[in-house]
């Protein structure tokens, strides 16, 4: 359980993070989710007190971190591959970290090979690939067997078995009834990891929902409709909570109205409708929309984004 | 297997690994313990350290032993005397053999109780040694304070340098215990290795020093202090170090901080000191100057501090920069 109060991080007259206020449930993965710079990483420093606020307060099961007797049996973090020396090898690595909370050495060499860090465990960790320092990384975190789990990009990195096996880990460790906060810039990872999205761009929360909710773009369904009378078929189907775009003379886009109803209205208007499809927002889309003017170094240039998509706040 | 082994765990419940819980500062001590052991670079200049301190009191036992034959046959050609050979090695060229001499050391010119004691006493024995000969063992302490200080440095700001430090007050999110511990075993280790390689080096100087009928026991006056506070100086050196280069966070930065305050400022001082007597007072107050009085075995030459106020100056110089190093990092991004 993470809570997070007003939280608020400058560096400099840069505001990296804008007083934000969230909470990540147990039992769910919950995606982090921004492009580059939008603040994931800052808000996941301060959640285990590496970066100070500068105003507001986030609390780990039910207490700031460092206040915590066992911070390492609280919250597990991978907040950066290399947080390593480089000259040590991965299992004296474990066992320094292990050792500030009297964890024995059976539980280092579970994480050890829970991780699949076996057979370099006893290397130096500056010849280790991205994906090895990844796994290290998230067997610090799982050390303390802790009930939180923050995990910054952890797929970085990591080839397609890695990534998969992180998904997997991450859906294990909530079905047991742990908190996971994951963060990504990829949509598609988050699709298939979370179950809650956190959105963040620029420092703000742009949506804080069920992935469901935040796919279906707050719950409204979205029908491509071509109709011969599409003006008709308009005035039909127009009326509270249905939002109805055209787009050609005879192509419209409705929202807030399924395909059965849309069906059911020219049906009784006796209006043909030559095509009906039910569009699904894919993640992707409804990411655009949502971070879109949100994204801190948007290229330049191109100017196909936004045209149709509304502003969000 | 060790899936099956944490899902069994209820996470709403208490810690699942019951041996141990939570940290302890004894704790944060083994890990820091663990840290300094488990990088080879680290246990090597260490290693190189005690050889070096070594390596420079035997030659200093060495130069000390040609002043002492040169002297014995000036002495020889003057006038003739048996038991002479020790105390005339520094009254004939004070200060030439061991850079940390004092200048004013002499046989004859007793300055207070304390050189009365050199001049005579052992009894039954050769004559007493001169306090030149008294420090032989701590002369290596001049290259041991520039590795230990360099080695504080790193072993702190290369926490910084490969992003350690994240994990470290991950771990020890309060910080300040995982910095205490630091500095114990960064002081505990430099003063057995000041002191371990003083004493190895009376054990190699005195047959040197033999050689010339100079001789060196643990009982002469001020020796066993001196064997000891070459420990405790390097100790006290290595916490101010340290604590540079965890105010620094950069490895070369705060290596080249911390020679510069130790080896250069003292020079400059020496080369200024006729602009104004308060450079040369200020100077004395300097870490390596005041901490250079721990290792004395002589008598102290008028004005400057003495073993136990040199002590106590580099002392709060240690304390200052452990504190405000806690401080600081406390308040810290990192």
């Amino acid at each position: 359980m993470i809570e997070a109060h007003g939280l608020a991080k400058r560096f400099g007259d840069k505001t990296a993070v804008d007083g934000i206020t969230f909470s990540v449930q147990p039992g769910k993965v919950t995606g982090f989710l921004g492009p580059n710079g939008a603040g994931k990483s800052t808000t996941m420093r301060m959640i285990v007190g590496l970066d100070r606020p500068t105003a507001g307060s986030v609390r780990v099961n039910g207490a700031p971190y460092a206040s915590h007797k066992a911070p390492l049996r609280e919250v597990g973090a991978l907040l950066e591959a290399r947080a390593v020396h480089p000259r040590r090898t991965a299992y004296n690595h474990l066992r320094a970290l292990a050792a500030t909370h009297g964890i024995g050495k059976k539980r280092i060499n579970q994480v050890i090979e829970q991780t699949g860090l076996g057979p370099v465990a006893k290397k130096r960790v500056g010849s280790f690939s991205m994906g090895m320092g990844q796994r290290l990384g998230i067997a610090v975190a799982l050390l303390g067997d802790p009930r939180t789990l923050i995990f910054d990009e952890p797929v970085n990195g990591l080839d397609p078995e890695g990534v998969q096996w992180v998904r997997h880990l991450a859906r294990g460790l909530a079905a047991e009834g742990r908190t996971v906060f994951i963060s990504s810039h990829l949509m598609s990872e988050m699709a298939v990891t979370a179950d809650h999205l956190i959105v963040i761009g620029r420092g703000r929360i742009l949506a804080d929902a069920p992935m469901e909710q935040v796919i279906a773009g707050g719950g409204r369904e979205r029908s491509l409709v071509r109709s011969d009378d599409a003006a008709a078929l308009a005035a039909a189907i127009g009326s509270d909570g249905v939002e109805v775009r055209r787009l050609a003379p005879d192509q419209l886009v409705v929202l807030g109205l399924s395909a059965r109803g849309i069906a059911e209205a020219a049906l009784s208007r006796r209006i043909l409708v030559t095509e009906l499809t039910p569009q699904t927002t894919s993640l992707e889309d409804a990411y655009m929309e949502l971070t879109h003017g949100e994204v801190e170094y948007e290229s330049q240039g191109i100017e196909q984004g936004g045209k149709e998509t509304p502003n969000h706040p | 297997m060790s899936t099956a082994t944490t899902s069994k765990n209820p996470p709403e419940s208490a810690p699942a690994d019951p041996t141990g819980s939570g940290v302890s500062f004894l704790r944060v001590l083994k890990s820091e313990w663990i840290k300094v052991t488990t990088v080879p670079s680290t246990v090597i200049l260490l290693a190189v350290t005690v050889l070096v301190m070594v390596g420079l009191a035997a030659g200093a036992a060495w130069g000390t032993v040609q002043l002492a034959n040169e002297a014995a046959d000036r002495a020889t050609q003057s006038a003739p005397s048996a038991g002479a050979t020790a105390e005339a090695a520094p009254t004939a060229v004070p200060g030439a053999a061991v850079p940390t001499a004092v200048p004013t050391e002499g046989a004859g010119v007793p300055t207070d109780g304390a050189a009365g004691d050199s001049a005579d006493d052992s009894p039954g024995g050769p004559p007493a040694a001169s306090s030149l000969v008294r420090e032989v063992p701590s002369s290596g302490v001049l290259f041991g304070q520039l590795l230990i200080a360099s080695l504080a440095v790193v072993l702190v700001a290369s926490e910084w340098g490969t992003g350690m430090i994240r994990s470290t007050f991950s771990a020890v999110p309060k910080r300040t215990p995982a910095l205490l511990a630091k500095n114990l075993i960064i002081a505990v280790v430099s003063f057995i290795v000041g002191a371990g390689a003083a004493f190895i080096s009376f054990l190699v100087a005195r047959p040197i020093l033999g050689s010339a009928d100079l001789s060196l026991s643990l009982g002469d006056d001020g020796v066993l202090a001196s064997i000891l506070n070459t420990g405790t100086f390097l100790a006290l050196l290595a916490v101010f170090s340290m604590g540079i280069g965890t105010l620094l966070r950069n490895t070369a930065g705060g290596v080249v901080t911390a020679i510069g305050v130790i080896f250069v400022l003292p020079l400059v001082a020496t080369i200024l000191q006729n602009l104004g007597d308060w450079i040369s007072d200020a100077a004395r107050f300097l870490p390596s100057n005041a901490g250079a009085q721990l290792v004395m075995a002589g008598t102290t030459a008028e004005g400057d501090l003495t073993q136990l106020q040199g002590g106590l100056v580099l002392g709060a110089w240690a304390a200052v920069l452990l504190i405000t190093s806690i401080v600081v990092t406390k308040k810290r991004d990192v």
